[in-house]
């Protein structure tokens, strides 16, 4: 197809561009959801006993993940200025929800006999923790983080409009410049990307999921 | 014989890509007033058969008749309001009231509300449900017992002339499950509905049906006749293999216990002195007596030795009674209860508790004897 | 031998009385916060022309509009397949939607209502379909969910009654299945009217435009302002739609 073609010549002689843009959405991504799952997970862990502890933390993440992309970007602007930071602090707040819930589902889940085992087998409550149930935890918690990357992939796209980088640029300058030549080309590079990028992390977090995750559970 | 009421005439039906037929070629007659019980192995389709009849499931090939009329491509929404249909699970509607699920099939067939209303009400009482208790409950407030009543209540709500159960004691616990089919007997004497009843156990079947078809694979009569006939002539090993061992052990569940004459054990209800009860203890033949509440129903076994070896109260001598039978129990079952009794005996007690009389093992095993030898005879 | 169980779909009373607390008390912090920056920080007259009440009205009216229609559009193309995809017979077609629709989630919402521009051009309708197909996946799952989870003894025994299949899907199924589908919706009005903050783009109006005048024209109050009156807004339908999941539920669950 004409298009096609079109696209193609676009693509290969943006090489740079479009390797940057890529690099700084990537670095959002990995980023946030490193830190992320992190504090999901510990806040998790911590509030699994506490009942109103932990309801609230749910409900306090999943308001965050009510509150409009947009205004969530530009809201701590005034604090961080522009750029990398309120992005970043945006799409963390947004990824915090699934990766908690799903540690605490996840942990909740686990059959009560195995735990009483353990227990009755003398380790302690945190050696439980540790090589007890967060191991049959973990496809849990992998899914909750998978949601959370699929979320942030497409959202990070937002970036661009607070001076953040990302691959929201070829969209945004693609819109600025419709219906010239190129234009189309460029947005469609933006999108495409994204879904390509959430393919590859797609791709990456099963295979963590294979290595990490025991025979026995699979 | 009249005319059957329900007629499979050669339905078959068969599932694409398995080979043999669920189905095969069935012909199948049930009569007016009758419990039909469909008993077999699993899978040998009694579940498919019965539901052909309502047309849960379409026939591949033959007709199938209610009443004498064809009604294999009537519309089959409007043949189900006609037929009762009570399942395993129940099925009831968790987000209405018991009211409103028993009312379903008569707001269907547009009763007008005040007719509903009593009908309701009338069917709770049916099934020994107090009305202003569980009409506006949920069903999740109810144990499985309760809800499976609910169910025939729900089934019988429009007056079906014939009420289709697959399993429906099932899933509930085995005492339940007793008392129900109990009630359901006394139920059906009085209703006198006719009734496809599936089971595969073989013990409920003999109880429950006025006929029992046993079924082989491709729901294939291997017999289908009297408890009585097929007990005492099983037409082929497949029947024997399913009837089991102990033919007269299974024979001993076509009687009732109101089949036997109850043994004369004297009564002495509270509150009653000492001296009297001593006094009817030295009268009576095996020296024991029941002792009844001021409700007349039973609570313990008297015997003149237990009641001179203690000073202590009437109500505290002697042993206490912890089961009883009622007159629609089989005497398979009266004979387990009378083994567990430690004096070999067993109280009968009517629907609300109250004490009728004993069922004692010699008059059993007179029972039996007299039995097999009228059998051997014939 | 599973070790661990799926996910609970019932949430405990705590939790559905938080649901209905934090929201709104969210949403007035927000309030105190865009309050205070309307009083204590410099509003000079850019400012004020960005923020001129009528103006705002004007994109708070369009926010509204653009959020429930995409969400009414959503509604009565999602439900409808949902129902659709979940009859006898279609398991690989909804399988099929499923997977795919899951893997749209992962497109950048900015990028779908820029290409809609493109071919569409400007205009709310433009941004209502794209929005639509944006937040089309969480009410189609919810309705293959919902209706998947009813228990199938109850739908044989209201077919045994003599429920027709419509009868059986109006009374029984939808009955049984609303309170997973209104979770969907939620899910669903909220994306939409976040999103819609994103209609200014292609001449769609909203409070997104606010936020915008803000970041061109460097003034940090109107930003905040803009920002937080859209996040309110979610906030209220949010809460609005958590007091409608709560009210829908049948009784007797």
């Amino acid at each position: 197809m004409d298009f096609l073609e079109r696209w193609w010549t676009f693509v290969s002689t943006r090489g740079d561009q479009i390797q940057s843009a890529l690099g700084e959405h990537t670095v959002y991504v990995v980023t946030v959801l490193g830190l992320a799952s992190v504090f999901s997970i510990s806040l998790g862990i911590a509030t699994r006993r506490n009942v109103l502890a932990r309801e609230l933390s749910l409900a306090v993440t999943s308001v965050f993940l009510t509150l409009p992309s947009l205004a969530l970007f530009t809201i701590f602007i005034p604090l961080v200025g522009l750029g990398f930071a309120p992005s970043f602090i945006a799409l963390f707040l947004y990824s915090l929800l699934p990766i908690l819930r799903n540690t605490i589902t996840g942990l909740d889940g686990i059959d009560q006999s195995v735990l009483e085992s353990a227990k009755g087998m003398g380790l302690t409550p945190r050696q439980v923790l540790v090589t007890v149930q967060l191991p049959l935890a973990w496809p849990v918690i992998l899914a909750g983080i998978r949601v959370s990357s699929m979320l942030i992939v497409g959202i990070a796209a937002i970036a661009t409009l607070v001076a953040g980088g990302g691959l929201g640029d070829f969209i945004k300058s693609g819109l600025a410049r419709l219906p010239l030549p190129n234009s189309l080309e460029s947005i469609w590079t933006g999108t495409i990307l994204c879904l390509l990028l959430a393919l590859v992390i797609d791709l990456i977090l099963q295979a963590l999921k294979r290595a990490t995750i025991s025979k026995g559970i699979r | 014989m009249s005319e059957p009421l329900i007629r499979l005439e050669n339905v078959t039906k068969s599932y694409p890509g398995t080979e043999a037929p669920a189905v095969g070629n069935l012909t199948l007659d049930v009569y007016e007033g009758e419990v039909l019980v469909l008993v077999g192995p699993s899978g040998c389709g009694k579940s498919t058969t019965l539901r052909l009849i309502n047309r849960l499931i379409e026939p591949t090939n033959g007709r199938i008749f209610l009443k004498g009329e064809d009604v294999t491509d009537i519309d089959s929404s409007q043949l189900r309001r006609k037929i009762g249909y009570v399942i395993q699970q129940v099925g009831l509607f968790p987000h209405r009231t018991i009211a409103e699920n028993i009312a379903t099939v008569p707001k269907l067939l547009g009763w007008d509300k005040v007719a509903i209303a009593s009908r309701v009400d009338e069917m709770l009482d049916l099934v020994s449900m107090d009305p202003a208790v569980y009409r506006d409950r949920y069903p999740k407030e109810l144990s499985g017992g309760q809800a499976q009543r609910v169910g025939v209540a729900r089934a019988l709500a429009a007056d079906p002339d014939v009420l289709l159960m697959d399993e429906p004691f099932g899933a509930i616990d085995p005492i339940t499950r007793d008392r129900l089919q109990n009630e359901f007997l006394r139920l059906q004497q009085d209703l006198k509905k006719t009734i496809v009843f599936v089971t595969h156990d073989i013990d409920e079947a003999i109880k429950m049906g006025n006929r029992i078809a046993i079924l082989r694979e491709g729901s294939e009569i291997a017999q289908i006749d009297t408890p009585e006939v097929i007990l005492s002539d099983p037409a082929d090993e497949f029947v024997e293999n399913f009837l089991g061992s102990g033919a007269i052990l299974k024979g001993l569940t076509l009687k009732k216990v109101r089949d036997i004459d109850l043994h004369p054990i004297p009564a002495l209800e509270m509150p009653v002195m000492r001296d009297e009860a001593l006094r009817v203890l030295e009268e009576s033949p095996e020296k024991t007596a029941v002792l009844l509440d001021k409700d007349h129903r039973p609570l313990r076994w008297i015997s003149e030795a237990s009641l001179n070896r203690t000073s202590q109260p009437i109500e505290k001598s002697g042993k206490p009674i912890t089961i009883d039978l009622q007159p629609e129990d089989t005497l398979q079952d009266a004979l387990g209860v009378m083994l567990q009794s430690s004096v070999g005996m067993a109280v009968v007690v009517d629907r609300s508790g109250k004490y009728l009389g004993c069922c004692s093992i010699e008059s059993l095993a007179s029972l039996i004897i007299s039995d097999s030898g009228g059998a051997s005879s014939s | 031998m599973t070790v661990v169980s799926p996910p609970r779909v019932e949430r405990s009373s705590l939790a559905e009385r938080l649901d209905l607390i934090v929201a709104p008390i969210f949403a007035i912090i927000l309030a105190v916060i865009g309050g205070a920056v309307w009083l204590y920080s410099d509003i000079d007259d850019t400012t004020r022309a960005i923020l001129a009440p009528e103006k705002l009205q004007n994109q708070l009216v369009q926010t509204l509009v653009l959020g429930f229609a995409s969400s009414a559009l959503v509604i009565l193309i999602a439900i409808p397949i949902g129902i659709a995809v979940t009859r006898k017979g279609l398991p690989r077609l909804k399988n099929f939607l499923v997977d795919t629709l899951g893997l749209a989630q992962a497109l950048p919402a900015y990028g779908l209502i820029v290409l809609f521009f493109s071919w569409f051009g400007a205009g709310i309708g433009t941004v209502i379909v794209a929005l639509a197909t944006f937040s089309l996946l969480p009410v189609l799952r919810n309705t293959i969910v919902g209706l998947e989870q009813v228990d199938n003894a109850v739908i044989e025994a209201g077919r045994g009654m003599g429920y027709t299949k419509r009868q059986v899907l109006f009374e029984i199924e939808l009955p049984l299945a609303v309170p997973v589908i209104i979770a969907g919706i939620r899910t669903a009005i909220v994306i939409n009217i976040g999103m819609a903050a994103l209609a200014f783009l292609i001449g769609g109006g909203g409070l997104g435009e606010t936020i915008n005048s803000g970041l061109k024209l460097d003034r940090n109050p109107a930003i905040l302002i803009g920002a937080v009156l859209v996040a309110i807004l979610a906030l209220i339908f949010d809460f609005l739609s958590a007091v409608a999941q709560r009210y829908l539920k049948p009784k007797g669950m």
